[in-house]
């Protein structure tokens, strides 16, 4: 799903706001509210105290007059507090308890609330004070009515709802306006990415005031354009050597074709003409087979019969089959060390038969070819040497590509036709392995590794 | 021997009836995959050459049809190149595999791989024109000459007087004698047939290690207005 990062973010600001708020609101609400009960109840306890130190002194009926008249003088006439007294004896009585007060007034003594009519909860308190001579015990209710109080909670809950609402909405629109501060390098980044052309590859991000977090970004779509542009060009070369590769052996099968059929020929020139087609076509052949292989690595391709093979056991196999090259060429093979690797046998020794075949055709007669097997942290090292004149750093990281040789001068040889190197990596890299080269000393390595077994 | 071609592409079902046919084979021809079916199914063939992609039903139908009802040896041909697709022709009973582009030589030996099996075991004296290879003792002669030859040497001869008369390429000579079955871009064989032609064909008149330009080499005693 496409979403503005903006928006996104101005919603989770808005989200952590409504919490904040919400939490804040609920805390000051709650506390209100505790301190006007108390106050509330504050107010009753004064009245409560007095009354109940008035009706505590009055010891008989007669007196009691003067206690009704002492009720009516404390009740205000808004009836926001109201007085009952219930007792055993009707005439110690006062606020014409109904029957529902009653009831209520012979419960438990302590503070409470009282709803007399529907939604209207008043605050109370209930008293016993002690019979006193004639006077019998007496059971005392004063109520507070706390209409005016839930007004003013009411009014201030909707005054925190509201400002909560309005703080959302302005944190929401700040988020939003912030995000969007923030993220206006991303947009310059972006609008020149847009304007990046497949036409001039050399073209790369450049600005230079960006915060870490984008110029790191910045640095790594560089660098994989840097390797866009080289695997373009690769590639770009790639098809000029294919090309070129091809057209000698078609040049010279069509010429030698035309000029075979042009006048009478004896079959012997016939045959001798075929026999030379068919060695162009075998080369055709060869090349194309190759390339497939190349292919097919470069496709991801593994090796699918690995099994754990002595490695110095297949290097003896192939330096046996080699044996009558490196006669002819007077040159030794000396091979140091074992380990065991997982291998698929003929890919193996494929890629070691090029790599020799390599050290010899660039040494010297009477040179020693060495071959030197090592095990290191998983991985399994075949590195061939040959004294030789060295290649400069730019051939090493070159060395492997596809037709590329190290003299210039193109040895046009059926045989070698400048894939050797690059066989070898698909093969590294069909068993999880790498390439390396390297010159050192007039010594020239190239080898691969395998995974250990 | 009795074959039948499968195969939609007219210059290849050409060139491999003719070849075949050459070499003494009975073939027949089917140019789609309907025709190959019928075909195969109807006649008894001693091996059915069978192109993966074809028009009407492809190779993989033919080769489950055939083999529902037969065991006729089929060589599958593809232009592709996938593992996948060679472990599923193995899979499903095909017999060998061969990859576009191959060798005319190739297939002739896969071929004779295929019907050789099973077939009474080989005998260990053999004899091309006045030389002598006794395969059980490693010892070899022309004539009453005793040749002295280096294991590989003498491997590579086997070879070659085992199949006299049979074209070899020198990818099939790499594969059978060293064991390495790719081309290898080096000119061993090249080396070790000069080597070898040294010691069995140089002292004596009668040349019996020949090569085939661009295609192979082939022992076989040959009258004397034959050799090249």
């Amino acid at each position: 799903m496409r979403q503005s990062i903006a928006k996104r973010l101005a919603a989770l600001f808005a989200g952590a706001g409504l919490l904040v708020f919400s939490f804040n609101a609920a805390a000051l609400y709650r506390v209100l509210q505790t301190e006007i009960d108390q106050h509330q109840y504050a107010q009753l306890d004064t009245k409560r105290r007095l009354m109940q130190v008035i009706i505590g002194r009055c010891m008989a009926p007669d007196k009691w007059a003067g206690v009704v008249a002492k009720f009516d003088a404390v009740t205000p006439g808004d009836g926001s507090t109201q007085f009952w007294v219930t007792s055993a004896d009707p005439r110690f009585e006062y606020g014409n308890p109904t029957a529902f007060l009653r009831n209520l007034m012979d419960g438990k003594p302590g503070s409470g609330t009282l709803e007399l009519e529907p939604g209207r909860v008043q605050k109370s308190m209930l008293q016993v004070i002690d019979a006193n001579q004639d006077r019998p015990a007496v059971r005392m209710l004063v109520a507070n009515d706390s209409a005016p109080y839930s007004q003013t909670m009411r009014a201030f809950l909707t005054a925190l709802v509201l400002l909560s609402a309005a703080g959302v909405a302005v944190v929401a629109l700040l988020g939003h306006y912030i995000a969007r501060l923030a993220l206006r390098p991303l947009g310059q980044l972006s609008a020149e990415a847009h304007a990046l052309s497949p036409r001039n590859l050399s073209q790369r991000l450049w600005l230079s005031q960006l915060p870490n977090e984008l110029a790191d970004l910045k640095n790594s779509f560089n660098g994989a354009l840097d390797r866009l542009e080289q695997a373009y060009s690769q590639l770009e070369a790639f098809n000029a050597d294919v090309a070129h590769e091809l057209r000698t052996p078609l040049t010279n099968l069509i010429g030698q074709t035309q000029v075979a059929l042009a006048r009478e020929r004896s079959a012997d020139e016939l045959c001798e003409t075929l026999q030379s087609n068919l060695e162009e076509l075998e080369r055709l052949r060869v090349i194309v087979n190759d390339m497939l292989f190349l292919a097919s690595a470069d496709r991801g391709a593994t090796a699918q019969e690995c099994q754990p093979c002595s490695i110095a056991q297949e290097v003896a196999k192939t330096v046996e089959f080699l044996e009558y090259i490196l006669d002819e060429a007077s040159v030794t093979v000396q091979v140091e060390g074992n380990a065991q690797g997982l291998i698929e046998r003929s890919l193996f020794r494929r890629a070691l038969t090029n790599l020799i075949h390599n050290a010899v055709q660039h040494s010297q007669p009477g040179a020693a070819v060495r071959i030197v097997i090592a095990e290191a942290q998983g991985s399994v090292q075949v590195a061939v040497s040959n004294p030789g004149a060295a290649f400069s750093i730019d051939n090493t990281e070159r060395l492997f590509d596809r037709f590329y040789r190290a003299d210039t001068a193109r040895k046009n040889s059926g045989e070698n036709h400048g894939l050797g190197l690059s066989i070898v990596k698909a093969v590294a890299k069909m068993h999880g392995g790498t390439v390396f080269a390297n010159s050192e000393r007039g010594l020239n390595t190239v080898g691969f590794t395998v995974i250990a077994a | 021997m009795k074959l039948l071609i499968v195969e939609d592409e007219a210059k290849t079902a050409d060139y491999l009836q003719r070849g075949l046919s050459e070499q003494g084979h009975s073939v027949d021809v089917a140019r789609n995959g309907l025709d190959g079916r019928g075909l195969a199914l109807a006649r008894d063939y001693d091996v059915v050459v069978l192109d993966v992609m074809l028009p009407g039903c492809d190779g993989w139908s033919v080769l489950q049809a055939l083999r529902a009802e037969k065991q006729t040896p089929v060589i599958m041909l593809t232009a592709r190149d996938r593992v996948d697709d060679r472990v599923r022709g193995l899979q499903e009973g095909a017999d060998d595999y061969l990859v576009k582009p191959f060798s005319f030589l190739e297939l002739v030996a896969r071929l004779q791989v295929i019907t050789r099996r099973g077939r009474a075991q080989e005998q260990s004296q053999l004899r091309v024109g006045d030389l002598q290879v006794d395969l059980l003792k490693r010892k070899a002669q022309r004539g009453s000459t005793r040749i002295d030859l280096t294991a590989k040497e003498f491997a590579l001869l086997a070879l070659l007087a085992r199949r006299h008369g049979e074209i070899l390429s020198k990818t099939v000579i790499a594969e059978l004698v060293w064991d390495m079955n790719f081309d290898s871009h080096t000119n061993v064989v090249e080396v070790a047939i000069k080597r070898l032609r040294a010691k069995i064909d140089a002292p004596f008149p009668q040349k019996l290690l020949h090569t085939i330009r661009g295609m192979g080499y082939v022992l076989e005693a040959r009258e004397a207005k034959d050799v090249q």
